[in-house]
């Protein structure tokens, strides 16, 4: 589970779903969600709040620069890899803190990731939760 | 309302511990006290009871007050109008199960009560029967109908759900619902079970070391304030297994198991038995009818 | 043929000094079972000294106290009229303290075996604690107290010695069949001795089989 704190910066709303902007450091994430200012008190402008996703929801590109539907993007340095039969987890180190990805070793082998690169770590607004 | 008021220096496993609480119940809600086994629910419903006697406290039910040690006042449990299920059922052997209903009228009481309740909790076919003939159920159930019989201003179970499997539960539940409902019952209920509670109550308080650390609805106490995904359950962990670089835990949520991935610094802070929300968003989920 | 007034004197007893130790065990027994005060085990151990002590003891105390040139045994006497010593109420008197522990152990057992929430479900029901003790508590240790009746009831008819003491041999008031068994053999007379122990065998078998059978619940079905 990949935790990061952030503050709420813009909601948009339309009938029983929003979409949330929450920023952490210096990167804006978006997160759609099944709740409104009305029914959820937390979602409030300047709210402090924590984004949570799962590691198995993380998409990794390599470089570090990508056209892709994903809106959530975020740089960073590969610092560690662990490899297992048919997993992998990696340690990214991002300007937001360290982000740990669960990926096929099939796809650690065909990107030829490596400790020390550079990469782009993805996640879909529709993997992220919220939680005060 | 019921406004209690209780302080009392209980012996635990792990020493001293000082129980000391304020509770204000609405009349006609189901109200659980959660918690884990030794942090005073049971004492807590023994003192309202006046089974037990607590060093310091006031119980008010509907204005009239019950304890007050200042005032010196203490009714005794005869006096005081409740209804009390035990964890053991404390049905009466030497009596039959229509017999334990009638020894619990009053005098002059109408006897019209008891062939209501076994109406209600479906007890006709078993009237006859000795309670140890009885199933752990049927018992729970001629408990439930004995302590209504009174018309109590407080019903109280004491985890009367525990020594019962998941099915038999779930129909129990049932039962004191609908009792509860239909004769606009105050109830109170102990319950270390998630799901138990959030079916059950209308406000749970969560216990811990003889304090209330938590109130409100169950709903809230439980989920919303943790995680904001839509797709939440409530569950217990039975296994937790590592294959490959990852772990998979196995959750029973009622009566199904769930497998679910986690990774080690998650597992790290569980163990089996543990109790956990098993989360995800909605947009996630797939659905397929049942043919 | 034998004479059959010590055989019914001796029942008579037993059934006195029975039906009189529930009446006084009931209570007694209660309030060990459910007591936490401090005077408990004193209380016991007195209770339970016939159990230790030689009945040679219990009566010669008795004939100490209550003999007619002691204080108390000339004011009981002049005032009440009542002589307890070389008489049936007198030897009451020292079988029911005599064979107290046989009465009050199996009753005072059954109490604390019951579960307390059985006496709590009852109380929260709003019932007194009388109700509760006759028409919950009760009913539930009968085999306690069956075996209570019994004990005591054995106890008595096999009485010797505090008999021997107090009791005298006073044909038709204080002598019972141990004592007339006694008498016979004493005089030789072994074909009456023998008449009155094989009756009293029979009598006290049948009495014994009979509340087992009860406690087993082997005659249900006859009645059923």
């Amino acid at each position: 589970m990949n935790v990061l704190k952030g503050k709420i910066t813009a909601i948009k709303t339309n009938d029983s779903i929003s979409i949330v902007t929450i920023q952490v450091a210096s990167i804006f994430f978006n997160t759609i969600l099944i709740e409104t200012p009305d029914t959820a008190p937390y979602l409030q402008k300047g709210n402090s709040i924590k984004i949570i996703f799962k590691e198995t929801e993380v998409i990794i590109g390599k470089g570090t620069t990508h056209l892709t539907s994903i809106q959530n993007q975020i740089s960073g340095e590969i610092i560690n890899i662990e490899k297992g039969m048919l997993l992998s987890k990696l340690i990214i180190d991002t300007t937001v803190g360290k982000i740990t990805a669960i990926i096929t070793s099939d796809a650690t082998d065909q990107l030829q990731l490596k400790i020390g690169e550079k990469i782009t770590s993805m996640i879909k607004t529709t993997e992220i939760m919220l939680s005060q | 309302m019921i406004q209690i008021t209780l302080q009392k220096e209980l012996t635990a496993a792990s020493g001293i511990m000082l129980l000391d609480i304020n509770i204000h119940i609405q009349q006609g809600t189901l109200t659980t006290l959660y918690g884990n086994s030794g942090v005073g629910k049971t004492s807590i419903l023994r003192m309202i009871a006046g089974l037990l006697q607590p060093d310091e406290g006031q119980i008010i039910v509907n204005q009239k007050t019950w304890l007050d040690t200042k005032k010196g006042i203490c009714l005794t449990p005869q006096q005081r109008k409740i209804g009390f299920v035990f964890q053991d059922y404390a049905l009466f052997p030497n009596m039959t199960v229509k017999e334990n209903l009638l020894y619990a009228l009053e005098k002059g009481q109408d006897k019209e009560i008891i062939s209501q309740l076994m109406h209600i909790i479906e007890l006709k076919d078993l009237q006859h029967q000795k309670p140890n003939k009885l199933s752990g159920g049927q018992k729970q159930r001629v408990a439930l109908a004995r302590a209504l019989v009174r018309k109590p201003e407080i019903l109280m179970l004491d985890e009367p759900l525990s020594a019962l499997d998941i099915k038999m539960r779930a129909k129990l539940q049932d039962y004191i619902l609908k009792a509860h409902q239909q004769f606009g019952l105050t109830t109170l209920l102990i319950s270390h079970d998630i799901a138990e509670v959030i079916k059950m109550s209308d406000i749970v308080l969560n216990i811990e070391n003889g304090k209330i650390i938590q109130q409100g609805k169950p709903i809230d106490v439980f989920t919303t304030k943790q995680v904001s995904g839509k797709f939440q359950f409530s569950g217990e962990i039975v296994e937790i297994k590592k294959e490959d670089i990852i772990y998979i835990v196995t959750v029973l949520i009622g009566s199904n198991f769930v497998k679910v991935v986690a990774e080690e610094t998650e597992v790290q802070t569980m163990k089996i038995g543990d109790k956990i929300i098993v989360a995800s968003k909605a947009f996630n989920p797939l659905l397929q009818k049942i043919k | 043929m034998i004479d059959w007034q010590p055989l019914l004197l001796t029942f008579k007893l037993a059934l006195t000094t029975t039906f009189l130790l529930i009446v006084i065990s009931i209570p007694v027994s209660y309030w060990l079972a459910h007591t936490k005060s401090r005077i408990k085990p004193l209380l016991e151990t007195l209770i339970s000294m016939p159990l230790v002590l030689p009945p040679t003891v219990l009566g010669f105390y008795m004939l100490v106290v209550f003999g007619p040139s002691t204080t108390l045994g000339a004011w009981l006497n002049d005032y009440l009229g009542l002589r307890l010593i070389f008489s049936f109420k007198g030897l009451v008197l020292a079988s029911i303290i005599y064979s107290l522990p046989f009465m009050v152990h199996p009753i005072q057992a059954g109490f604390a075996n019951l579960p307390t929430t059985l006496t709590e479900a009852s109380y929260v029901l709003g019932k007194s604690k009388i109700t509760t003790i006759f028409n919950v508590l009760l009913p539930n240790i009968k085999p306690s107290i069956l075996t209570g009746i019994v004990l005591a009831f054995a106890h008595t008819i096999g009485e010797f010695g505090v008999v021997l003491m107090i009791g005298g041999n006073i044909p038709g008031k204080t002598k019972v069949a141990s004592i007339a068994i006694y008498d016979e053999v004493e005089a030789l007379n072994y074909v009456a001795a023998n008449w009155y122990s094989i009756i009293l065998f029979i009598i006290t078998f049948s009495i014994l089989l009979l509340v087992y059978l009860i406690n087993g619940g082997y005659l249900k079905k006859f009645w059923k």
